[in-house]
């Protein structure tokens, strides 16, 4: 009890010393936890998107000759063999009829001179709804027209492909920013740290020579570095959710941002966020503290 | 009865064949063999830089012995580490010689030190700074921050944070160098009151008024060396041998 007691009352004093430098290391930790938590955020609403848009998806491939039964079974076997696929459906010659009779409506008479197979066979599938598969989606096309009997391979591809690129290079923005929340985050709150602990130096040495114990004199120091990670990251994602709320209120019904629900990280990741920023700023504060004990 | 006799032969400090030398070539203390016993009030005496504050510090395990073997409480304090070392010091108590308080801090807070390293009670540490401020005469002191104190002032308040914590071992550094005699008497009854209560003393001092006319035992040093060691009943042979020496 009064070991906490202890740490609170020297965790304050190092906060009213040092707190123009504290409080410009929070503000660079939320700085890059808003960084990072903005392209994050924007990246699981393309995954959304994705789910969404994926359900229009699927892979046409047109066959030479209608497959018999146990040729249905071949194929959906190859077809299982590249991936996991949602549903794979066989189109005959007859139903390809109906169905574009049925598109055709009032016009259907132009069909009257028609033979009832002049349409392909056919082969839908429909890939799972996650990003990978709709990452992959090109490379399943490409091994889709390699069965046997396949023609031709059908689907929305200029589409598909720009949001691959794009999700792709938002993956690695993601990764980078991240990246620079940990080295922001860990960096500058142990040279923050290390600056607290040098204009403290006399003191330190002074608790050690009483016989204060490492934990007494460290504990004050690791605090602090929990209070910059939860302060920092909680600051940069409330910015983050008013930046949320200002878009959405400036730009729906504009129209694009239709097309995507968006919405705001599950309390999770807030949490998920939160938890590893104080992680890495504690993290920091320890190597500093440690470099210190030693000498 | 018994207690004081064993007390009196179990030795707090063991000090053997213990050399200090401070690079390139300086040599602080060379072969210096000493035994204090628990209780005891012990003097350090001899010229400046005879290597009185060296041997304190070795006591205390602010430095390393370059030879030899110290022993605080049975234990030799230069291969405990981590808590244990820790929890040694916080029953030693050290009053340096420059004095190293914490110039922007209040005379309380310095006191308090001591204490709340070893998780005292925040009323037990109050009363416990009130009183020895009284016994210094310091108690309207208080809240000055001990920056502002006069040097006899500051060296008053190291005192009372080597001995707040109530230590077992209370090594002394030149205690009463800027007091005058009234203050002078305070500090020494002090010291002898957490002598009464157990607590060995060492006191390193030039002031012969402190010892001159005690009964203790007084070890001079001379560039490093002992130059003689009186037991408390020839007095008056270690004060004529530390006269001579001085010439
Ligand atoms: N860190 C150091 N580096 C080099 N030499 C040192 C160091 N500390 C002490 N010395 C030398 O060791 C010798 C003993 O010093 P010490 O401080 O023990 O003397 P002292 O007896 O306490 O003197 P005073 O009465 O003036 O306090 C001196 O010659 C001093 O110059
Ligand atoms: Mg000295």
């Amino acid at each position: 009890m009064n070991f906490w007691f202890s740490v609170f009352r020297q965790t304050g004093r190092n906060l009213r010393q040092t707190w123009t430098t504290q409080f410009m290391t929070c503000l660079t930790v939320s700085l890059s936890v808003l960084i990072f938590s903005f392209f994050y955020l924007i990246y699981l609403n393309m995954l959304n998107a994705g789910d969404k848009v994926s359900d229009d998806l699927r892979l046409v491939v047109y066959l030479e000759e209608e497959p018999g039964p146990e040729m249905q079974e071949q194929l959906r076997n190859k077809i299982t063999q590249f991936d996991q696929v949602q549903e794979i459906k066989f189109i005959s010659k007859a139903e390809a009829y109906s169905r574009f009779a049925e598109e055709l409506g009032d016009n259907r008479d132009v069909l009257t001179d028609m033979p009832t197979d002049f349409l392909p066979a056919s082969i839908e599938v429909t890939p799972l709804k996650n990003l990978r598969s709709l990452n992959q989606i090109k490379l399943f096309s490409e091994y889709l027209a390699t069965l046997p009997g396949s023609q031709k391979v059908q689907y929305g591809q200029k589409w598909v492909e720009r949001f691959y690129y794009f999700t792709q290079l938002l993956s690695i923005v993601v990764l980078l920013s991240g990246f620079l929340l940990i080295l922001t985050a860990t960096f500058m709150v142990a040279s923050t740290i290390r600056l607290t602990i040098f204009g403290r130096q006399e003191e330190l040495e002074l608790l050690k020579l009483v016989g204060a114990t490492n934990n007494y004199i460290r504990t004050p120091f690791l605090l602090e570095g929990v209070l910059l990670g939860f302060m920092g990251s909680l600051l940069g994602l409330a910015s983050l959710y008013t930046l949320f709320q200002w878009t959405l209120r400036h730009f729906s019904g504009a129209g694009f941002l239709d097309l995507f629900t968006f919405t705001f990280f599950p309390p999770e990741i807030i949490c998920t966020i939160v938890i590893l920023s104080i992680i890495l700023c504690t993290a920091g504060s320890y190597a500093s503290m440690q470099k210190f004990l030693r000498i | 009865m018994t207690e004081t006799t064993a007390s009196s032969r179990t030795a707090m400090i063991e000090v053997i064949k213990v050399s200090k030398s401070y690079p390139p070539n300086v040599t602080a203390l060379s072969d210096i063999s000493v035994s204090i016993a628990s209780g005891e009030i012990f003097f350090l005496i001899g010229r400046s830089g005879a290597g009185k504050t060296t041997l304190l510090k070795l006591l205390c395990n602010m430095e390393r012995p370059s030879n030899g073997l110290i022993e605080v409480a049975g234990m030799n304090i230069h291969q405990v580490t981590g808590n244990k070392l820790a929890k040694l010091r916080q029953k030693v108590g050290v009053a340096y010689q420059d004095f190293r308080l914490l110039t922007d801090r209040t005379v309380a807070e310095n006191i308090a030190i001591s204490m709340e390293v070893s998780y005292k009670k925040p009323q037990i540490i109050r009363s416990r700074v009130r009183s020895l401020l009284a016994q210094l005469q310091l108690e309207d002191k208080h809240d000055i921050l001990t920056g502002d104190l006069s040097r006899g002032e500051q060296q008053r308040v190291a005192l009372a944070r080597a001995v707040a914590n109530s230590p077992t071992l209370i090594l002394v550094d030149e205690p009463t160098g800027n007091l005058d005699a009234t203050s002078t008497a305070q500090v020494m009854e002090l010291l002898v009151r957490c002598s009464k209560s157990g607590a060995t003393i060492v006191i390193a001092t030039h002031d012969e008024t402190l010892y001159r006319h005690s009964t203790h035992r007084v070890m001079k040093l001379h560039n490093g060396t002992i130059a003689s060691l009186t037991s408390g009943n020839d007095q008056g042979a270690g004060a004529t041998g530390g006269g001579g020496d001085e010439i």
